[in-house]
């Protein structure tokens, strides 16, 4: 009896402790439960470039901001800033999408000055 | 052999194996879960929703249908995406989107994108009729009945970059009416000096994306309500400085508050602090 608990106790022991170990080094990715918030930069930025080109649109600054919300950012007008200097700094995007960025993030009182060429003829 | 023999190797084995389910499924459900890292097909069902009208919001700015179902193919539907999209639309049309002026634009335009290209969905019937066309859709009239029924099958390849039909839809949100309806002062440590404006509708919702203007002196300055999402979407708050009397309006949509504002000292239980208001513009 006693090499029987032995046995199994010291198995699951050390298979506990495996398993917590690579459990913890590899996390699951997400499922389909993922929000808007959750998304990664590059798809995130698609997102905010997507509601900018909306706001480019119909100028609807209500439904714009109403939209960026979801993405559950403390202040959206820092997140446009930060996000549109980020753009630019990397190039990673098309002139359109800076533009319809900067625009939107100029609306909300946060173009700075690595903003401004991409506001003229916006 | 002692050694050997203290321990059965069937039992650890199956010890182990049990240890390390137990170990894995509590990381899975106690463990470090990946934020920020998800793909657009990993989006809930309703937050996939928003990110179709995104799509289409897009879309109606840049015309460019190739980048438009690149995006709607990332969401990985199960059926034809542009099929998802009207269904999408429809979903949220059926769920109180259509409630708020912005929600009516946004799905009118993904029901554009979508009968343009010859898909049918259900929130065509719940739009409200289009009342006031643009003055340049005189050329455009035929498609301006978007709301009420779909536009002739002019079906193109989806591989093909069409010249959309842009119908006739209001470019600029209607302009809202506002009324101050309260304005009251209050003392905090945390908050000294701050004028916090809570921007409702009738019903009130708090109202994001609405300006409010502060003056002093000759001075003015402009802020945006619903940019501090975790205090509503209708709020913005303004920091006063001493020795100043403020007023605030709403440019072209609320006269003056009543009474200019002015800080000074006051005090939250013994501790001292500086004298801040509270203003609630409400839709009229």
């Amino acid at each position: 009896m006693r090499r029987f608990l032995l046995s199994l106790t010291l198995g699951l022991l050390l298979g506990a402790l495996a398993g917590a170990a690579i459990g913890w080094l590899n996390p699951p990715p997400a499922a389909r439960n993922s929000r808007l918030s959750d998304l990664a930069q590059p798809h995130r930025d698609d997102y905010t470039i997507m509601i900018a080109a909306g706001y480019a649109h119909d100028a609807d600054l209500t439904g714009a901001l109403e939209r960026l919300r979801l993405l559950q950012v403390a202040d959206l007008a820092s997140y446009l800033r930060a996000t549109t200097e980020r753009i630019i700094a990397s190039g990673s995007r098309e002139l359109g999408d800076v533009r319809v960025l900067a625009r939107l993030a100029d609306k909300l009182g946060g173009a700075t000055a690595a903003m401004a060429p991409f506001l003229d003829g916006s | 052999m002692r050694a050997t023999a203290a321990i059965s190797h069937w039992l650890f084995a199956l010890g182990l194996m049990i240890g390390i389910a137990l170990g894995l499924a509590a990381t899975r459900l106690y463990g470090p879960l990946q934020r920020d890292n998800a793909e657009p097909w990993q989006l809930q069902p309703e937050q996939s929703h928003h990110y179709r009208v995104a799509v289409a919001l897009e879309y109606a700015h840049s015309g460019d249908l190739t980048t438009a179902l690149g995006k709607l193919i990332s969401l990985r539907p199960a059926t034809d995406p542009l099929q998802t999209l009207a269904d999408s639309a429809c979903q949220l049309g059926s769920s109180g989107y259509l409630s708020s002026p912005s929600g009516i634009r946004a799905l009118r335009v993904a029901a554009q994108f979508y009968l343009e290209q010859g898909r049918d969905g259900c929130v065509e019937q719940l739009l409200p009729p289009v009342t006031a066309p643009t003055p340049a859709a005189s050329d455009e009239d035929s498609a301006g009945a978007l709301a009420q029924s779909k536009p002739a099958p002019t079906k193109p390849p989806l591989d093909a970059v069409v010249q959309p039909t842009r119908l006739a839809l209001p470019s600029q949100p209607a302009q809202r009416r506002f009324e101050a309806i309260s304005l009251r002062s209050f003392c905090a440590v945390d908050r000294p000096a701050i004028i916090e404006v809570s921007v409702v509708d009738y019903l009130g919702r708090g109202l994001p994306g609405q300006q409010i203007r502060a003056r002093w002196g000759a001075q003015e300055d402009i802020f945006i309500s619903g940019l501090k999402g975790e205090r509503g979407g209708g709020y913005a708050d303004f920091q006063m400085a001493a020795d100043a009397d403020y007023t605030l309006d709403m440019p072209n949509a609320a006269e003056p508050v009543g009474a200019s504002l002015r800080t000074g000292l006051c005090y939250e239980g013994n501790r001292e602090s500086l004298k801040s208001y509270r203003v609630v513009f409400a839709e009229r």
